[in-house]
């Protein structure tokens, strides 16, 4: 039973930085419940990243607090009632610096990966 | 995030899953899948719905006080399933808990509560001293060197005199005694309390000559004057002379260490008494001026005596005044020490209480093994088991605190019943404690301090399960840890060996207690009534008027149906006056000053011995000859003659006293007696014949053929026959002044007696739990020993052997500890060593019986097992 915590702690670790970054550049397309943000990263990933619950909803909640994101009760097409998010002021700001730290974060990673200089 | 919202914030998330689920298998269900298909497919997919909502919880953070209150609501469940348990448990620790909060409510009330005055701790009492002889007693010894030492300290604000006063009030009603005090006019300034009508007095009142002023208590004022909204500026009759009330103080106001006290006037020092340079009667305080320390008091104090020794050599030789806290003084006299003795005592029966609980907990662990080994196996960590645990068992201590708070909440009651009328007036407030805030907080601080500490064992024990081996091992067979069993008997051992503690100590000071009170105190005290008065000196100025009342009071009583002998006295034992004089041997060369000796002086009618039953071991008693005109006598105690004359016989030498330097001729020895101290301490005591020496205070003893209630109206009635307006004090049997004054004493003893049985019993308990869960563990291994041929005396023995073992251990550590831990109990003792033998040998004998009683229903048990049940029961 300890192992499965474990591999859950080590899931969301090694992705809570980049999730976050998923997750918020995914409602800058528009607001969104929890089942369309999921989709919509696999769909958008060529079906790659399959994000499970256990990671998105802690994440959802995580950037409610830091108030990145902000939830409303919305019915959706389907005539079903959801928890729409959508992207705040601050969560934009917070979009723009995830998104330079990923660049900076691949670009060090292709240097280092690079055929370059022996 | 907020806690309280989380209720909402739960079903939100309820909401929020549901919604996640429906949308999947409705999208599903869009691909063509059948609707059953898709929403187990839907719910594959989204993965363990409880699991995501508790990672998703996480995130709102205070978890811990969610979990905390879910461990209570389930420890609360648990506790009352094994209602027995619980019961057993909660009793313990009422009965310790509750021992601790009585005691703690005096420790508060004494020892922490500072006194009910303004910045009491600057208030010093002076305690005179003999730097040579080294004692140190309260009061002064000198009035004209305390004046002058008023005159020339700077580091005192104020500095008060008082002295205790019993005033004959007359008019206004029946003719009554008043307990009070003449007191120097900033008596209360200096105390820092006001009055709550009218004023205190003034410097002019406190000249000689001049105090005829007084200030009432309020419960004076509303009793004997029914509350007189004019009382101000009214005038009553104190011993005989008009004064006029010109304050009252309220009902809260209380100085313990002058007693009850209603009435006060000034002292109005005549010159002869301010100029009185080599003894004084009264006791003084001082408050401290801003900025001075005590130390620098003191100092300053011993420089200015030391001046004065130096002026006045004969009289204040070695003589100098310390500076005490009022506070400790008033502690002291209270009986802090034996409130701490207590204290100490309470506290270590609370250890035994928890040890017992302790043991209870385990043995209650080990049977819940199995649930804790499925619990891991779901999934809860060790950290979370163990917080669950001793969330439980600081539940359980605290309802042991909240009936411990109300078993001490009986105790105090029942103490404060014990403490008679006249002592209360020495103890602080009355001698009242309550269930405040600190000692409700002191109750229940330390059950859950107890329940931390003492939980943390059996949390140990079932958080870090070796599930594999636990969940196969069959059920009912539960082995418990090596570590649990060992633990189990260390705390048995512990808490024999501090039950031993608390029962040698205990003993020790009941037998102290016993030996005096057994003691003959010299006379015959039962049937004996006592009516004491002082005669005022306006009506009876003069010594004739004196004689005729005592001796037409005598005849009449002596008439009295039921009367077997009468006497009177200048004082009584145990009563309210008393009086001593420095005494010398007539043909010795006069004393030094520091070698004077004080002695108890009493007047007595020629019949008072024989009313007393007192024993002559010398010469005659007093008769007829002693009378007025003839030659002085005097009859001393057997200390006193051989404090004088060791070698030879007394009779016919003559003693000096008092400060007329007055001459008697010894006529008689008679033996020691008890007068004003329960426990027998030799004292030099000396009797002189009332008819030559007459008093204003006389004490009636009256010696009765059967019951004396009915005699206390007639002794009464008689004296107001006499006189009309004669204020007596209480008519009370002897026997009675006795109990009260050592109220005390008894009180201790009685408590004393109760905590050591509790320490037997509770020490007696847990050995009983361990071995009978002893013998249940192994019920198997007994079966299988009866089955090879062990009889049933061999394992009966073998149990009870196990016991003894364990029990022998805990003794003899209790009685090492013993041998150092009753020092402290020396000066409590009387006539008992420390170390005394004989309680040191019976009381672990006692205990060893008591516990092999104990180990033997377990063993009886043990010896019935049936082999054939036992093995076949796995």
């Amino acid at each position: 039973m300890a192992e499965k915590r474990v591999k859950y702690q080590n899931r969301i670790e090694l992705l809570q930085g980049t999730l976050d970054l998923l997750i918020l550049q995914t409602l800058q397309w528009g607001a969104q419940h929890g089942y369309g943000i999921s989709v919509a990263i696999r769909n958008r990933s060529g079906e790659i990243l399959q994000v499970d619950t256990g990671s998105l909803y802690p994440a959802l909640h995580r950037l409610e607090k830091q108030k990145w994101i902000a939830a409303e009760w919305k019915v959706s097409e389907n005539k079903q009632r959801a928890k729409y998010y959508r992207l705040t002021a601050t969560g934009k700001k917070q979009l723009t610096r995830e998104r330079s730290k990923w660049s900076q974060l691949s670009d060090a990673i292709a240097g280092v990966l690079q055929p370059g200089e022996k | 995030m907020s806690f309280w919202r989380r209720k909402k914030r739960e079903g939100e998330l309820d909401d929020e899953v549901r919604s996640h689920l429906e949308m999947a298998a409705k999208e599903r269900a869009n691909r063509g899948e059948a609707t059953d298909e898709a929403n187990r497919a839907a719910r594959r997919e989204f993965g363990n719905v409880g699991l995501v909502k508790e990672v998703t919880q996480d995130q709102w953070g205070w978890r811990w006080l969610e979990e905390f209150f879910s461990d209570l609501r389930f420890g609360a469940r648990t506790l009352r399933k094994s209602s027995s348990f619980t019961a057993v448990a909660v009793l313990t620790l009422a009965l310790g808990i509750g021992a601790n909060t009585a005691i703690f409510s005096y420790v508060n009330a004494w020892m922490i509560k500072p006194l009910p005055y303004p910045r009491a701790e600057r208030l010093m009492v002076f305690l005179s001293h003999d730097t040579k002889k080294g004692w140190t007693r309260e009061g002064l010894t000198s009035t004209a060197s305390f004046l002058d030492f008023q005159e020339q300290n700077t580091s005192f604000e104020q500095t008060a005199l008082w002295t205790g006063w019993n005033f004959n009030l007359t008019g206004d009603g029946a003719p009554a005694l008043v307990e009070g005090g003449q007191v120097s006019w900033n008596y209360f300034e200096a105390l820092g309390v006001k009055p709550v009508l009218g004023r205190t007095f003034t410097p002019d009142e406190d000249q000689a000559g001049a105090g005829h002023v007084a200030i009432l208590g309020q419960g004076l004022w509303q009793g004997r004057f029914a509350g007189d909204r004019n009382i101000i500026g009214r005038n009553i009759t104190i011993d005989g002379e008009p004064y006029t009330v010109v304050g009252v103080m309220p009902g809260t106001f209380q100085f313990p260490l002058m007693g009850l006290a209603n009435l006060w006037t000034p002292l109005a020092l005549i010159d002869k008494a301010r100029a009185d340079r080599g003894s004084s009667s009264l006791t003084a305080f001082g408050r401290l001026r801003t900025g001075i320390t005590p130390e620098q008091a003191g100092a300053e104090s011993a420089a200015i005596f030391g001046r004065l020794e130096k002026q006045f050599p004969q009289t204040n030789a070695n003589l100098t005044l310390l500076v005490g806290s009022m506070t400790d003084e008033i502690a002291r006299k209270e009986g802090a020490p034996e409130v701490m003795i207590c204290f100490c005592i309470v506290g270590l029966i609370l250890l035994i209480a928890c040890a017992n609980v302790a043991n209870l907990m385990l043995a209650r662990a080990t049977n819940r093994t199995k649930e804790f080994a499925v619990r891991g196996a779901l999934g809860a960590s060790g950290r979370r088991l163990a917080r669950q645990l001793l969330t439980e068992s600081m539940l359980l201590f605290f309802l042991g605190g909240i009936a411990g708070a109300l078993f001490g909440l009986w105790g105090m009651h029942w103490i404060e019943s014990e403490i008679s009328g006249r002592v209360r007036g020495y103890l602080v407030n009355y001698g009242h404690v309550e269930l405040d805030t600190t000692t409700l907080g002191f109750t229940l601080g330390m059950a859950l301090l107890c329940g931390l500490v003492f939980g943390l064992a059996p949390a140990y024990e079932n958080s870090r399960l070796n599930l594999n081996y636990t969940l196969k091992e069959a059920s009912g067979q539960t082995s418990g840890s090596k570590r649990s069993a060992r633990l189990r008997r260390i705390f048995v051992a512990a808490e024999i060996a501090l039950a031993v503690l608390v029962l040698i100590s205990t003993t020790l000071l009941v037998k102290s207690f016993l030996i005096s009170a057994r003691s003959s105190p010299g006379y015959n005290p039962a049937n004996v009534m006592v009516a004491q008065l002082a005669l005022p000196k306006t009506k009876y100025a003069e010594e004739p008027r004196q004689r005729n009342f005592s001796e037409d009071v005598l005849a009449r009583i002596h008439a009295l149906p039921q009367v077997v002998a009468v006497g009177v006295a200048s004082s009584v034992p145990f009563g309210g006056f008393g009086q001593s004089v420095e005494v010398e041997a007539a043909e010795k060369p006069a004393p030094q000053p520091g070698e004077r000796r004080g002695a108890r002086f009493t007047a007595v009618s020629t019949d008072y011995f024989s009313a007393m039953q007192m024993g002559l071991v010398k010469g005659r008693l007093f008769d007829a000859a002693d009378a007025q005109g003839g030659a002085p006598s005097a009859i001393i105690n057997e200390t006193l003659a051989r404090h004088f004359w060791p070698n030879e016989d007394p009779i016919g030498h003559q003693v000096r006293f008092g400060q007329q330097h007055t001459v008697c001729t010894i006529v008689g020895v008679v033996r020691d007696i008890k007068m004003y101290d329960l426990r027998p301490r030799p004292e030099r005591q000396m009797y002189v014949p009332l008819a030559q020496f007459p008093s204003a205070t006389l004490g009636f003893v009256v010696r009765t053929a059967g019951n004396s209630t009915t005699m206390a109206t007639a002794i009464r009635d008689t004296i107001w026959a006499v006189d009309r307006d004669q204020p007596i004090s209480s008519v009370e049997p002897l026997e009675t002044l006795m109990v009260v004054v050592d109220a005390g004493n008894r009180v201790l003893t009685e408590l004393m007696v109760f905590f050591g049985l509790l320490a037997m019993f509770l020490g007696v308990i847990g050995i009983y739990g361990v071995m009978s869960d002893l013998v249940s563990q192994r019920t198997h291994e007994i079966g299988i020993r009866i089955a090879l041929g062990a009889s049933p005396p061999q394992v009966m023995g073998m149990v009870i052997g196990q016991g003894m073992k364990l029990a022998l251990l805990g003794i003899v550590g209790g009685v090492l500890s013993a041998l150092g831990a009753t020092r402290p109990l020396a000066t409590m003792l009387y006539q008992v060593t420390p170390n005394d033998p004989l309680t040191f040998i019976a009381v672990p004998i006692v205990f060893a019986v008591v516990v092999v009683a104990a180990c033997y229903v377990p063993a009886r048990r043990a010896m019935r097992v049936d082999p054939v049940v036992a093995l076949r029961y796995e």
